[in-house]
């Protein structure tokens, strides 16, 4: 058969074939080199994966939907840096399944959140965000404070994350590799097996919603915010370590 | 009359393109007031009324997943299975198949929005379907592909119409994006959580490639389909140049691809991919701004009917802001226009001038003119379409320019020094100062709302004149035939 | 081969080899879609397919002018 484009016009078959051809380019140019090309993810040390409670917080930042509003990627400008600190590195979100960049800041960055404020403060601005912020827009959160966190599939959860490559442990010999890696205190929190212990654990320890008589969602969800950014010791590095990956 | 529709009724399954062309309109007034309702949450936050479900975070996947997929997607499935027909001259696949779409789709909808709004989400934007939903999906589009494959076969000649094209391609692209962007593992079997395959930069590239492509050919090239066929039938005109339309098929299914990037401009997605996006976007300009010149340029030397045909309005209105939409997209795709214009309202309008101006605007006119088609009858009130056209403009036009204040006004401040070097303003003046700007553009989700009620009002009296009509003729023709056997 | 693909590999080649493949492509579809009189007429002969329906729902496209 002669090729020509007349050929397309008439054989659905073929047209279909050279649609698929040309909408499948820019993606795998853009794609398919992120996962390897090196330095695409900076080298850094600190960046860990989240405890159980914190990831059961993230769980409650994303069912509110709260990237909807809130970015968690500080750009390199002046006033981002001044605003909300250093700029986000990949390395930084790496664990983040799905990641919580945001497209739109209706409210502050969060990508270093953490530490920020007091947990007393989280408690009362999730609560009701106008009372400590009058021209806040921010929803009230009053639920988050009386229901109490459902943990049950934890574990389950962590199981899902570990298959998509988030280093928690099942076995001795993955623990043994996050004792390395994490320091043991740290590797005992990435325990599956030991999931519940230490999310109560945390929690207990934390104290974040002020309440140590009940678990709630509050606990888990300022966890979460409170962790976030904290991971790397920016101190570490000199300003030109992190331009060499950009 | 009656006997060339008995034919077109034969020849032609109206049935199942009347079931979407109704279900387009009813999503479309409920995601449309959803959206108007968060656009009102944003100016005055105590509409929240600090319920769950309705809060804007959960509420605001709700309105976007009913408008794109919801409005949006049943008004594609309505067209391209009426066009399909019209211009293969062949009825469409299958009978049950075709069902099974609608009802799969429709239900895909419903545990979505129900889902969001009990916190059941991927937290990935546009793409918030959780995994047991996500397959409904891919099994609907499956069908949806072989019936369209199906019926595209059964043409009466050699040549594909470049409708199809768009439409094919629409189909292809969405199949794609769907299925790579939710790629998840889930919690267990009985769980509805799930976590994405991928992670961090990766997973924000796939997402934003998924993403702006949603908006290239699910809100672009599917109503470029459309506009293709609608567009010359309203006018009574060819379309102005076939052969453009051919390369502007080939250059958008090819550049559209390569943008989604765009959106992690500064990000820590790595130069090279943003800035590879930020040329592909700005070449994106000729091959959209030839569509909007075929689709306009259609009506060359008949210009008056702008003036006595409001379903000409739309299309030619939404082909404009096509336009507009289409200059501004490329113009924000830029790195320094970014820097300011990115996680501000600014992108929200712009979305809006496309989504409002241009993909509902088309939707509209092509339902206008499809609908009386459908049941055989002429629309109610050429009046009331009017009476949509102009609100539905006045909605667009606060829409956007409030969006722009919002949008650069608050990129401005949040970039200001004072004559220390300090921060002039504090993120939340910038907040206040776009109290009035977010009110003035949820008045204009009002008129937008108000415009759509008026046609669904237009259209369910059209659909009951019709059925009176047929009541009419079937009562002459059972008394003909007593007289006869009398 | 494996040189030939090693040297494709490398950025610095395959960067400008794609754009001119790009580019040859899209001139090509230019060239086969504006030259030629006979196909001109063949290609502008197909948009009067949308119109091929005409007879029978004539009277409807009528009645809303």
């Amino acid at each position: 058969m002669k090729f020509s484009h007349e050929s397309i016009e008439i054989n659905a078959g073929l047209l279909i074939v050279l649609t698929l051809v040309a909408i499948s380019i820019g993606g795998l140019v853009e794609i398919v080199p992120l996962f390897y090309i090196p330095g695409t993810v900076e080298k850094v040390d600190g960046v860990r994966s989240y405890t159980p409670l914190e990831q059961a917080g993230r769980d409650i930042y994303t069912r509110e939907g709260c990237y909807l509003c809130h970015s968690q990627m500080i750009r390199p400008f002046r006033d981002e840096k001044l605003r909300f600190g250093h700029y986000s590195l990949a390395a930084e979100s790496q664990y983040d399944h799905p990641f919580q960049w945001g497209s739109k800041r209706t409210g502050p960055d969060l990508a270093r959140v953490g530490g920020k404020y007091s947990n007393a403060w989280h408690v009362q601005h999730l609560k009701a965000p106008r009372s400590v912020v009058p021209e806040s827009i921010m929803p009230n959160y009053p639920w988050l404070l009386e229901n109490s966190l459902n943990y049950s599939d934890i574990a389950d959860r962590m199981r899902a994350l570990k298959k998509v490559g988030v280093p928690y442990s099942e076995t001795a010999e993955e623990y043994q590799a996050n004792v390395k890696k994490f320091g043991q205190e740290l590797a005992d929190r990435f325990n599956i097996n030991l999931a519940d212990e230490s999310l109560l654990a945390q929690a207990e320890s934390g104290n974040f919603d002020g309440d140590r008589s009940r678990l709630t969602e509050m606990d888990a969800l300022i966890a979460y915010l409170q962790v976030l950014g904290t991971m790397v010791d920016f101190s570490q590095y000199d300003e030109g370590y992190f331009a060499e990956f950009r | 009359m009656a006997h060339a529709s008995r034919i077109a009724a034969e020849q032609y399954n109206y049935d199942i393109v009347k079931k979407f062309a109704i279900m387009a309109l009813v999503w479309g007034v409920f995601g449309m007031s959803v959206g108007t309702w968060i656009a009102s949450e944003l100016a005055f936050p105590i509409l929240n009324f600090d319920i769950p479900q309705i809060t804007f975070g959960r509420f605001r996947p709700v309105h976007t997943t009913s408008v794109i997929f919801g409005f949006g997607g049943n008004a594609l499935f309505a067209t391209s299975y009426y066009v399909v027909q019209r211009t293969c001259q062949a009825r469409l696949y299958g009978d049950l198949l075709p069902k099974f779409t609608f009802w799969g789709w429709q239900l895909a909808l419903l545990i979505g929005v129900v889902g969001y709004m009990n916190g059941i989400t991927q937290a990935r934007e546009y793409a918030e379907f959780e995994w047991p939903v996500d397959l409904l999906i891919a099994v609907v589009w499956v069908a949806y592909a072989f019936i369209f494959v199906q019926t595209l076969r059964r043409r009466s000649q050699p040549h594909i119409y470049v409708a199809n094209w768009f439409y094919m391609a629409f189909i292809l692209a969405t199949a794609l994006l769907h299925i790579f962007n939710n790629l998840a593992v889930p919690v267990n079997l009985f769980s509805m959580k799930s976590y994405s395959l991928f992670s961090g930069v990766q997973d924000a590239m796939t997402q934003w490639w998924y993403g702006h492509n949603a908006v290239g050919f699910f809100l672009t090239a599917a109503f470029l389909g459309m506009m293709y066929y609608f567009v010359p039938k309203q006018a009574g005109r060819p379309i102005y140049s076939y052969r453009l339309s051919i390369v502007h098929f080939w250059a958008l299914s090819f550049m559209y691809m390569w943008v989604g990037a765009h959106h992690l401009h500064w990000t820590a997605l790595p130069d090279w991919t943003s800035s590879l996006a930020a040329t592909f976007s700005i070449m994106l300009l000729m091959p959209s701004w030839g569509g909007m010149i075929n689709g306009i340029m259609t009506l060359s030397g008949a210009w008056d009917k702008l003036r006595s045909d409001p379903i000409m309005l739309f299309l030619i209105a939404s082909l404009s802001f096509y336009g507009m939409s289409t200059f501004e997209g490329p113009l924000m795709s830029l790195k320094s226009v970014n820097a300011l214009s990115h996680y501000t309202d600014w992108t929200v309008g712009h979305v809006h001038s496309g989504a409002l101006g241009w993909v509902a605007m088309v939707s509209f006119g092509s339902l206008y003119h499809m609908i009386p088609r459908l049941y055989d009858t002429r629309l109610w009130s050429q009046r009331l379409v009017y009476v949509h056209f102009w609100l539905a403009t006045i909605g667009i036009v606060l829409y956007i320019t409030s969006m722009w204040v919002s949008g650069i006004g608050q990129g401005l401040m949040l970039r200001a020094f004072d004559d220390f070097g300090n921060l002039a303003y504090t993120f939340i003046e910038t907040v206040t100062f776009m109290h009035w700007p977010l009110a003035a553009r949820a008045l204009g989700g009002v008129f937008f709302v108000s415009g759509i009620l008026v046609m669904v009002f237009n259209i369910a009296m059209t659909i009951r004149t019709a059925h009176q009509e047929q009541a009419a003729i079937d009562a002459k023709i059972a008394a003909k035939l007593a007289r006869a056997n009398a | 081969m494996n040189e030939i693909l090693a040297w494709l590999g490398r950025p610095e080649h395959s960067k400008p080899l794609a754009l001119v493949l790009f580019f040859v492509i899209f001139v090509g579809i230019l060239v086969y879609v504006f030259t030629g009189k006979s196909r001109a007429r063949r290609l502008e002969s197909y948009k009067y397919i949308p119109f091929a329906d005409d007879e029978q729902d004539e009277k409807e496209t009528d009645n809303d002018r």
